[in-house]
C-alpha cells in the first residue's frame, strides 16, 4: 500500500481543541478518513458537532462530516488509531500522556504541536511523550504557523522532525495541503528547542517595540538572538543549520514580527511598566516563554552558556530591572565577544 | 533462506544439535549476504564492493605480524587474496564478479563460523573447575593435595541479580546476554558463570586474536563460539558476520557477545556501544515475528562484571590514553597477555580473599523495554506493549532500516543505562576514585595529560584528607544506591567506614608492580597515576566527579 492510500483510509486523533489543535484537525480532515478531536469540555464537543465548527477558536473554518469532537478518551481510540497529533499546553502534556497512555497500540505515529519545555527537568515534550506512551515513534511539527493566518488558507510551510522517517512522512502526507507546505526534519532537539526558545526572544521584541523602537533595534535582537539559541541548543547535540530553517530562524521573524503573539504582548506590556502578573492578567492566558525563560537561563548560567539577552528578559519578568535599563546593561556590557559574531 | 522446515533449538537442546546444522547456517548466512549486496548494486557497484574489501585484506595482511600458530592461516588468508587479485584484474566480461563475491562470503564464513562438540562441553565443564580449585587452594592456603580441598572456586564468585529471571526466559524466547568487558579472561569465565548458574551453553562472538592461543583456540572453537576479526572493516566481512549472528539468534541459539566491541580502554562502563551485532536482535525478532515462528522473542540480558583489579589494567589505560591524547602522550612500553602474566593473576586472585562479582541485569526486550518473567514487554504507567506493533508499518509486520536504525539507537542507550543501574561498586573502585579526585583539587587549573604527569611528592596527600574525601563519597554512594542508582558491594553495608577503605586499598594493590595507592605513616600515595585513574574510571557517568568552572572540558572522563 502507497503512503497515501493508507493514510487516506486512517482514522487520526488530535488531543487538544485549542487554536493550533483546531487549524491541524482542519488541514487533517482533507487527507484522512476521519478525525477525532479530543476536548476536556464536553459542552464544547457537542456545540463543535452540532454546529461543525469551534465555538471558541478559529470560528471561520467550517468543518465536514468526518471530524467529530468528543470528550471520553474512550471514544477518542475507540477501534484504534493510525495516528495522534497532541497539541496541549505543556504544562498539561505529561498528566494527558498518562491518563492516555493505555490507549495505545503501539503503531501509532504521534507528533505533538507544542513549543514548550517541562518546567524543572528541561525535558523535551518527544521526551516526555516517549517516558509515559508505549508507542515509541514520535515527532514534532514547528514554524511559522500563526494559527489565525493559517485558518484564513493564507500560504504557510512547516517543519515536521522525527528520529523515524515514517513519522516524518506520516506528518507530511497528512498535513500537505495546496496551502500549507510540510518540510522533514531528522534534527528532532534543534527544532523543539528553536521553538521553545524563540518565544523568550519575542517577549523581548515586544518590549521594543514598546519602546518605540525601529528596525534596526530589532534586527540586532533576532539576529544576536538567534545565535544564543544556537548556542544553547548545541549544548544538547542540536544541529546548526536547522536553525536557518523554517523551525528556527522562520519562526522567530514571525513570532517577533507579530503582535498576535502571546509572548510578544507580555513583552509589550512588561516594557510599559506593567508587572508580570498585570500583565498575565491582561493576556487572559499563559505565554509559554514566561516560564521556559527562568528554566533555560538559570541552566545557562550553571554551564556558562553564554545568553545575555535571555538573562536581560528573565531579570526583566522577575522585575529586578525596566526594560530600558536590560536594553542599557545590553548596550554596554563589557565584552571580549562583541569584537567578533559567535 | 525458509526457516519453515528448521526446528527452533529452543525446544531442542540449544547449541547440543548445532553441528548437525552447521553447515546449514554457514550456506544461508553466504545466501543472505549474496542477495542483500546484489541489491544494492545500483547505490554501491559490486565492483567497487570487491575492490574495497581485497585493498582492506591486502593492507591488514601486511601490516598483521604472526606466530607459529597463526603463521597457517595468515598464509592461507594470503593465497585467497592472491587469488581474488588475479581474478579482478580481468574484465568483469571473463570473470564474473558476483562469483568472486560468493567465494569472498564462502571464505569469511568459513572463518566466522564456530563448532560446537559436546564433548569437549562435558570434559570443560568438569575438568576445568577441578584445575582452577586445586590453584585456589594451593594459593590461598597452601594445599596441594586434592582431597584435603577447602575452598572452590564458585566461592570466590558472587553471582547475583536477575538469575532465576534469566533462567525462565530460556524457555521463552533466544537470549542475547550482553556483559561488560574488561578483561580477555571474561570470555572464560561467561563461559563458565553460565554453566555454574545452570543454564543451556551459549554461542558467542570471540576476538580472532583468542584464537592465536593453540590451547584457548581448540577449546573456544569447540564450544560454540564464532570469530569475531575487528580488523576486518570491509562491508563483505561486517555483513557476513551480522548475518551469522541474526542466523543463530533465529535458529534459537542463545548468544553472547560484548557490546562494547573490545575491552574498556578507559575502565569506565561502557557507554558507546557497537550497534551493528546489537542491532541483529531486532533483525532476528522482527523475521520471526513475520514468519509466525514459535517463541520469536529475543531478549536482551545486561551483564556487569566488577573486578577488584584487572590483568591488563597497565596496557588497556595506555591504549586509551594514546588514543585521546595522540602527541601528549608519551608511551611506556607494551604489556602483553602472556600466560606467566595470566598465572600469577589468578594466583594473586586465589592468594587473596579477592573475589568478582558478577550482577545479571534485569531482561529487556530488543528496543530496550524491561520484560516480566513471562517475557511480556513493559511500557511505562502500567501498560503491556506487543513488540508486533512495535515493527508494524502501515498495518504490516516488516523491516525498515531507518525506524531499525532508531530502536537500535536506543537499544544500545538503554544498555548502557542497565550497566550503570546494575553495576556493583567495589571498596576498590571508590578508594581509587576519592584518591584521584581528591589529588585533582589540588590542580584544578590542569588538564588530564598535565595531571598525569605530577611527580611522586606532588601525588602524595595528608591521609586525613584522603579520608575525608573517602567519607564524602561512601556518604553519596550510600544515597545513590538507595536510590537504585546503582549497587554496593557488601563490605559497604557490614563494618565500619574504614573497613572498607581498608579492603579497597589492600585490593587495589594486590596485582600490580607499582602500587596503585599505597599508604605510607600518615600519608597517601599512588605510584601509578595512570592506573589509579583507570581503576577510578570504574565510577565516571554517575555524575560524582568534580562539575563547574570548565572542569568538564579539561578531558577527564566525567
Amino acid at each position: 500500500m502507497t503512503e497515501k492510500d493508507f493514510w487516506r483510509k486512517a482514522t487520526v486523533a488530535v488531543i487538544g481543541g485549542g487554536s493550533w489543535g483546531t487549524v491541524l484537525a482542519h488541514l487533517l480532515s482533507g487527507n484522512c478518513s476521519e478525525v477525532r478531536i479530543w476536548t476536556r469540555d464536553d459542552e464544547d464537543a457537542r456545540a463543535f458537532n452540532s454546529t461543525r465548527n469551534n465555538p471558541r477558536y478559529a470560528q471561520g473554518l467550517h468543518f465536514g462530516g468526518n471530524v467529530r469532537a468528543l470528550s471520553e478518551p474512550d471514544r477518542v481510540f475507540e477501534g484504534g488509531v493510525q495516528a495522534v497529533i497532541w497539541a496541549l499546553p505543556s504544562k498539561v502534556l505529561r498528566q494527558a500522556a498518562r491518563d492516555f497512555s493505555r490507549h495505545f497500540q503501539g503503531d501509532e505515529m504521534i507528533i505533538h504541536a507544542t513549543k514548550g519545555i517541562e518546567e524543572g527537568t528541561l525535558k523535551r515534550m518527544t521526551e516526555v511523550l516517549r517516558e509515559e506512551l508505549p508507542a515509541p515513534r514520535i515527532g514534532v511539527i514547528s514554524g511559522p504557523n500563526l494559527a489565525d493566518e493559517v485558518a484564513r488558507g493564507e500560504p504557510a510551510a512547516t517543519v515536521v522532525a522525527s528520529a523515524y522517517t515514517e513519522v516524518i512522512e506520516a506528518g507530511r502526507t497528512l498535513l500537505t495541503t495546496d496551502r500549507f507546505r510540510v518540510y522533514g526534519n531528522t534534527d528532532v532537539i534543534g527544532v523543539e528547542w528553536a521553538g521553545v526558545l524563540k518565544n523568550v526572544l519575542a517577549i523581548a521584541a515586544g518590549s521594543l517595540d514598546a519602546l518605540n523602537l525601529g528596525a534596526n533595534s530589532r534586527s540586532a535582537l533576532i539576529s544576536r538572538g538567534l545565535a544564543e539559541m544556537v548556542r544553547f541548543s548545541e549544548y544538547f547535540g542540536a544541529r546548526q543549520e536547522t536553525f536557518l530553517g523554517l523551525a528556527g530562524v522562520g519562526d522567530l521573524l514571525a513570532t517577533c514580527s507579530s503582535s498576535l503573539s502571546r509572548n510578544y504582548r507580555v513583552g509589550q506590556a512588561l516594557a510599559s511598566g506593567k508587572t508580570l502578573e498585570q500583565a498575565l492578567e491582561e493576556l487572559g492566558s499563559t505565554a509559554e516563554g514566561v516560564q521556559t525563560c527562568g528554566s533555560v537561563w538559570k541552566f545557562a548560567e550553571k554551564r556558562g552558556i553564554y545568553m545575555p539577552i535571555t538573562e536581560g528578559v528573565y531579570r526583566v519578568i522577575q522585575g529586578q530591572c525596566s526594560a530600558r535599563e536590560a536594553l542599557h546593561q545590553l548596550m554596554t556590557r563589557a565584552s571580549a565577544n562583541a569584537l567578533y559574531e559567535s | 533462506m525458509d526457516m519453515s522446515q528448521v526446528p527452533s533449538l529452543i525446544q531442542e537442546a540449544q547449541l547440543w544439535k548445532f553441528e548437525e546444522l552447521r553447515s546449514q547456517v554457514l550456506s544461508d548466512v553466504v545466501e543472505r549476504s549474496y542477495q542483500e549486496i546484489l541489491a544494492e548494486e545500483s547505490e554501491m557497484p559490486l565492483e567497487v564492493v570487491l575492490q574495497e574489501a581485497l585493498f582492506a585484506e591486502r593492507q591488514r595482511l601486511r601490516r598483521t605480524r604472526t606466530n607459529w600458530f597463526t603463521r597457517e592461516r595468515r598464509k592461507r588468508d594470503s593465497l585467497f587474496w592472491g587469488g581474488v587479485y588475479t581474478r579482478m584484474l580481468r574484465r568483469p566480461g571473463e570473470v564474473d564478479r558476483s562469483q568472486v563475491l560468493r567465494r569472498v562470503l564462502e571464505h569469511y564464513t568459513d572463518e566466522i563460523g564456530g563448532h560446537f562438540d559436546p564433548n569437549v562441553y562435558r570434559f570443560t565443564t568438569h575438568a576445568l573447575p577441578i584445575g582452577f580449585n586445586w590453584l585456589l587452594n594451593a594459593a590461598s592456603a597452601g594445599i596441594l593435595l586434592p582431597w584435603k580441598q577447602k575452598e572452590q572456586v564458585q566461592g570466590r564468585l558472587n553471582i547475583v541479580g536477575e538469575v532465576e529471571h534469566l533462567k525462565k526466559l530460556t524457555a521463552r524466547g533466544t537470549i542475547l546476554l550482553v556483559p561488560t568487558h574488561q578483561s580477555n579472561i571474561d570470555s572464560v569465565m561467561i563461559g563458565y558463570l553460565i554453566y555454574l548458574m545452570g543454564l543451556p551453553p551459549f554461542s558467542y562472538g570471540a576476538g580472532l586474536n583468542l584464537f592465536s592461543n593453540p590451547i584457548l583456540s581448540y577449546f573456544m572453537s569447540r564450544l560454540g563460539a564464532y570469530t569475531v576479526d575487528r580488523q576486518k572493516n570491509d562491508a563483505i566481512y561486517k555483513r557476513a558476520l551480522k548475518n551469522y549472528s541474526t542466523r543463530i539468534l533465529r535458529q534459537g541459539v542463545h548468544s553472547i557477545f560484548f557490546p562494547g566491541g573490545g575491552r574498556s580502554r578507559s575502565g569506565a562502563i561502557e557507554s558507546k556501544l557497537k550497534l551493528g551485532l546489537l542491532g541483529t536482535a531486532l533483525e532476528a525478532q522482527t523475521m520471526n515475528l513475520s514468519e509466525g515462528r514459535p517463541n520469536p522473542n529475543v531478549y536482551v540480558v545486561p551483564m556487569v562484571t566488577s573486578y577488584h583489579f584487572v590483568l591488563e589494567a597497565a596496557s588497556l589505560i595506555e591504549d586509551y590514553l594514546m588514543e585521546q591524547g595522540k602527541h601528549r602522550f608519551i608511551l611506556r612500553g607494551d604489556d602483553s597477555w602472556q600466560l606467566a602474566k595470566v598465572a600469577n593473576f589468578f594466583w594473586k586472585f586465589f592468594k587473596s580473599e579477592s573475589s568478582v562479582t558478577v550482577r545479571i541485569g534485569k531482561p529487556m526486550d530488543v528496543f530496550g523495554n524491561l520484560v516480566d518473567e513471562a517475557g511480556q514487554s513493559l511500557g511505562p504507567n502500567g501498560t503491556q506493549i506487543q513488540p508486533l506493533k512495535w515493527l508494524t508499518t502501515r498495518g504490516e509486520v516488516r523491516p525498515d532500516a531507518a525506524r531499525d536504525r532508531e530502536y537500535t539507537r536506543e537499544l544500545g542507550l538503554r544498555v548502557s543505562e542497565r550497566f550503570h543501574l546494575d553495576n556493583t561498586v567495589l571498596s576498590s573502585h571508590a578508594v581509587a576514585f576519592a584518591l584521584f579526585e581528591c589529588l585533582r583539587k589540588h590542580y584544578r587549573g590542569f588538564d588530564l595529560f598535565r595531571f598525569l604527569r605530577l611527580s611522586l611528592s606532588q601525588r602524595t596527600l595528608p591521609f586525613e584528607e584522603f579520608l575525608q574525601e573517602a567519607e564524602t563519597l561512601h556518604q553519596r554512594l550510600h544515597e545513590m544506591s538507595d536510590r537504585g542508582r546503582l549497587h554496593l558491594a557488601p563490605e559497604f553495608k557490614v563494618g565500619s567506614f574504614r573497613r572498607w577503605v581498608d579492603d579497597g586499598i589492600r585490593n587495589l594493590g594486590l596485582l600490580h608492580d607499582a602500587a596503585v595507592v599505597k599508604v605510607d605513616k600518615d600519608t597517601i600515595l599512588t605510584e601509578d597515576l595512570s592506573l589509579l585513574y583507570y581503576y577510578r574510571n570504574r565510577l565516571a557517568g554517575y555524575g560524582l566527579s568534580l562539575k563547574g568552572e570548565g572542569y568538564d572540558r579539561k578531558g577527564f572522563l566525567a
